[in-house]
């Protein structure tokens, strides 16, 4: 496993609770920087969750682990692409056919 | 920070350092020194050097013989008085033990939380100094096996008679080749499933818009699969007998796998993403996982756009996909012909009273949607009669051992494939399995638990398996999870719940070095960790990381070991995958029967790329 450069150092980061599900929440990290979406069990809640709740962690920046693309995920990613554009067409086919 | 006498006492073989500015002349207590807890950190970062420093046990009570500033280590050279203490009786102890059990073993990082302190200098030149306090996060204790001492025990067995409870037996029909056909049934070794059926899934539900079964035999390995939701053993209850209980008939060689998205393409299982080939994401022969070799039976199930992430969508997907299991089992009810049957085993629920009487609380997911799990529906891991545990409230539910190995749970499993318990995983549970068959204890039986999302509640279900733990009167208790995330504050909870009632307990999670626990507290002792990749995270490889007998063995060497009253020593503070492998030869050596371990990704094909950057 390839040691992170900046891995310690670590900077809050502070975020604002956007959208609710039953699995995950989407939180807009403050000063527009990016959006999250986390599933629950990684989120800590000592209150019941409710949108607009500011929320924070600790972090470090991003950085990439090397020059390569992989050639699995580019594989999965295009599938899952594809799949969604073509459901996307037949949504698109059935509505049509409802109206 | 300086510290009680009572942490005093616990640390005694720490060394002493002065936590803040003392004058010459002053008697040395507890209150003028600093939390050996810091120190590592201090020493990593080359703000402090123990050399020649003085224990606590060693300083306390001795006189200051020079002002020294804080975080100032005490030498002989500073303190006039200090005690001899003699160590080498201590030592001599452990040798004498040499057949001793020397099972522990987790590599369980605990990290309590730390934060950072800023000491700012503004005068003249700023001067800034930070101080790491606590133990910084992510730090990976892994104890080194304690000696222990079983002879004591087997002494104090009370020759009472072995008690059956009750029998569960299982009857397998195996079969070779899966076929669509105008009918649903089982002809010799061949499966066929009804053409058409999908429609009638599809209806079903309101939410599911499409169904596609595709017959997966061990030639289509290398195809493209969604995530996959879950891995279902197909199994029926013979006559009138219920889960747990009388007779269960189950194919071999065959099981069925739930995949899915929404109708915008949307992955189910979101975040448990394993899509791709699914020979590079399966870890064979996993409990939870197919064997290599099995056919699937595969549903890709769509459902309405943007209810992935809904406690009803994933709950529809499975739900449409066992209207093809249930109409299987009516076809294996059915069969009258007992030449099909390939072997019989036989599961005897036995009570062993006069044992050391211990309890398995298996804490399941419970925070929502595919964080759930339906208990004890009427088929084995079926859905009809079952309740879903986040409405039950997470509350604790009371199983037998086999009514967890006869499908009990239908799991709606969710994040990290590599961690995740499939419906199959209870199935063929490593822990009850190993517990049940152990004739040095009592399984007196399984406690599941939810694992809710606030903390309150978390509290509140907590507190619960604590009662219920004392009632049992058991005399150890095995805490295991699933996965890492918030589950883990009850996890600790539990730990604190059953210990602090005097009770033993080892806890089994997957930890390693990215599931690190948030929490932690002074009864989480005996950890075991489930981590099976070689870079100990999260690999994507689906059931890699999840519970194995070689994670059943060791934790019951441990817990056999906390009830004969040895202590497991501390862990390391970084993971050290070597502390299991020491553990697993110890405890062979002591039983003479070797510990085979099971494989991980490293056995899977895998692209050249994808190896240089996992590992």
């Amino acid at each position: 496993m390839k040691e992170l450069k900046y891995g310690d150092k670590i900077i809050r980061m502070e975020g604002v609770i956007v959208e609710i599900h039953d699995g995950c929440v989407g939180i807009d990290l403050k000063g527009r920087l990016g959006y999250l979406k986390i599933p629950m069990r990684m989120l800590i809640t000592d209150y019941p969750l409710v949108v607009g709740q500011e929320v924070a962690w600790n972090t470090s920046f991003v950085e990439q682990l090397g020059p390569e693309a992989n050639d699995k995920y580019v594989s999965n990613l295009d599938t899952y692409n594809r799949r969604q554009e073509e459901m996307r067409k037949a949504n698109a086919k059935t509505k049509e056919v409802e109206e | 920070m300086s510290i009680t006498a009572e942490t005093a006492k616990e640390h005694a073989k720490d060394p002493a350092v002065l936590c803040c500015r003392a004058e010459e002349g002053i008697t040395i207590q507890a209150s003028n020194l600093e939390d050996p807890a810091i120190f590592d950190d201090l020493v990593d970062s080359g703000l402090l050097d123990l050399e020649g420093a003085l224990t606590i046990e060693q300083v306390l009570g001795a006189k200051l013989t020079k002002t020294c500033d804080s975080l100032c280590p005490l030498t002989a050279d500073v303190v006039e008085g200090a005690k001899v203490v003699e160590e080498a009786a201590e030592e001599a102890v452990e040798e004498e033990v040499p057949e001793a059990v020397a099972p522990a073993a987790p590599a369980a990082p605990v990290s309590t939380p730390g934060g950072v302190l800023k000491i700012h200098i503004g005068e003249g030149k700023d001067i800034d100094i930070e101080l790491p306090l606590g133990v910084a996060g992510g730090a990976a204790p892994a104890p080194i096996p304690a000696p222990a001492v079983q002879a004591a025990e087997a002494v104090q067995a009370v020759a009472e008679e072995e008690k059956i409870v009750r029998s569960l037996t299982r009857k397998h029909y195996k079969i070779t080749e899966v076929k669509r056909g105008p009918e649903t049934k089982i002809e010799g070794t061949t499966l066929y499933i009804r053409e058409g059926i999908e429609k009638e899934c599809v209806e079903s539900q309101e939410l599911v818009y499409d169904l596609k079964i595709d017959i997966i035999t061990p030639e289509d390995y290398h195809t493209y699969s969604e995530t996959i939701m879950d891995v279902q053993p197909i199994a029926c209850k013979e006559g009138e007998s219920e889960v747990g209980s009388g007779t269960t008939r189950v194919l071999d060689g065959v099981i069925m796998m739930v995949t899915g998205t929404d109708a915008n393409g949307v992955q189910i299982g979101e975040f448990g993403s394993s899509e791709g080939y699914l020979d590079e994401n399966i870890m064979w022969n996993r409990p939870g996982a197919p064997d290599k070799g099995e056919i699937f039976i595969k549903t890709q199930v769509t459902i309405k756009e943007g209810t992935n992430m809904e406690r009803p969508g994933p709950l529809a997907a499975h739900t449409a996909t066992d209207h093809i299991t249930q109409e299987i089992r009516e076809a294996l009810k059915a069969l009258e012909d007992d030449s099909l049957v390939v072997d019989t085993e036989t599961f005897n629920q036995v009570r062993r009273p006069g044992k050391k009487k211990v309890v398995i609380v298996k804490e399941i997911m419970g925070q929502g949607a595919m964080h759930d799990n339906l208990i004890l529906p009427v088929e084995p891991v079926g859905v009809l009669g079952a309740k879903p545990n986040v409405d039950l409230g997470n509350v604790p539910v009371c199983v037998s051992p086999l009514e967890v190995l006869d499908g009990c749970i239908h799991a709606l499993t969710c994040i990290g494939p590599a961690s995740k318990e499939m419906s199959r995983h209870y199935w063929r549970e490593p822990l009850v399995l190993e517990a049940l068959h152990d004739t040095e204890v009592d399984l007196c039986g399984i406690i599941f638990v939810g694992s809710p999302q606030i903390n309150a509640e978390k509290f509140y279900v907590s507190k619960r398996v604590g009662m219920m733990v004392e009632m049992m009167d058991a005399d150890g208790a095995f805490i295991t999870t699933e996965g890492f995330g918030n589950n883990h504050i009850d996890f600790a909870s539990h730990h604190e719940q059953i210990g602090m009632r005097g009770i033993p307990v080892v806890g089994m999670s997957f930890c390693a070095v990215q599931g690190a626990l948030v929490v932690g507290n002074k009864y989480m002792t005996n950890m075991v960790d489930n981590n099976k990749s070689e870079s100990g995270i999260e690999n994507e490889v689906l059931a890699c990381n999840t519970l194995c007998h070689e994670d059943a063995i060791r934790a019951l060497g441990m817990l056999k070991n906390a009830m004969a009253g040895e202590e497991v020593k501390t862990a390391e503070r970084k993971w050290n995958p070597n502390v299991k492998a020491t553990n697993v030869e110890l405890i062979s050596n002591v039983t003479g029967k070797p510990i085979e371990l099971v494989k991980n990704e490293q056995s899977l094909p895998m692209s050249q790329k994808r190896k240089e950057k996992y590992d």
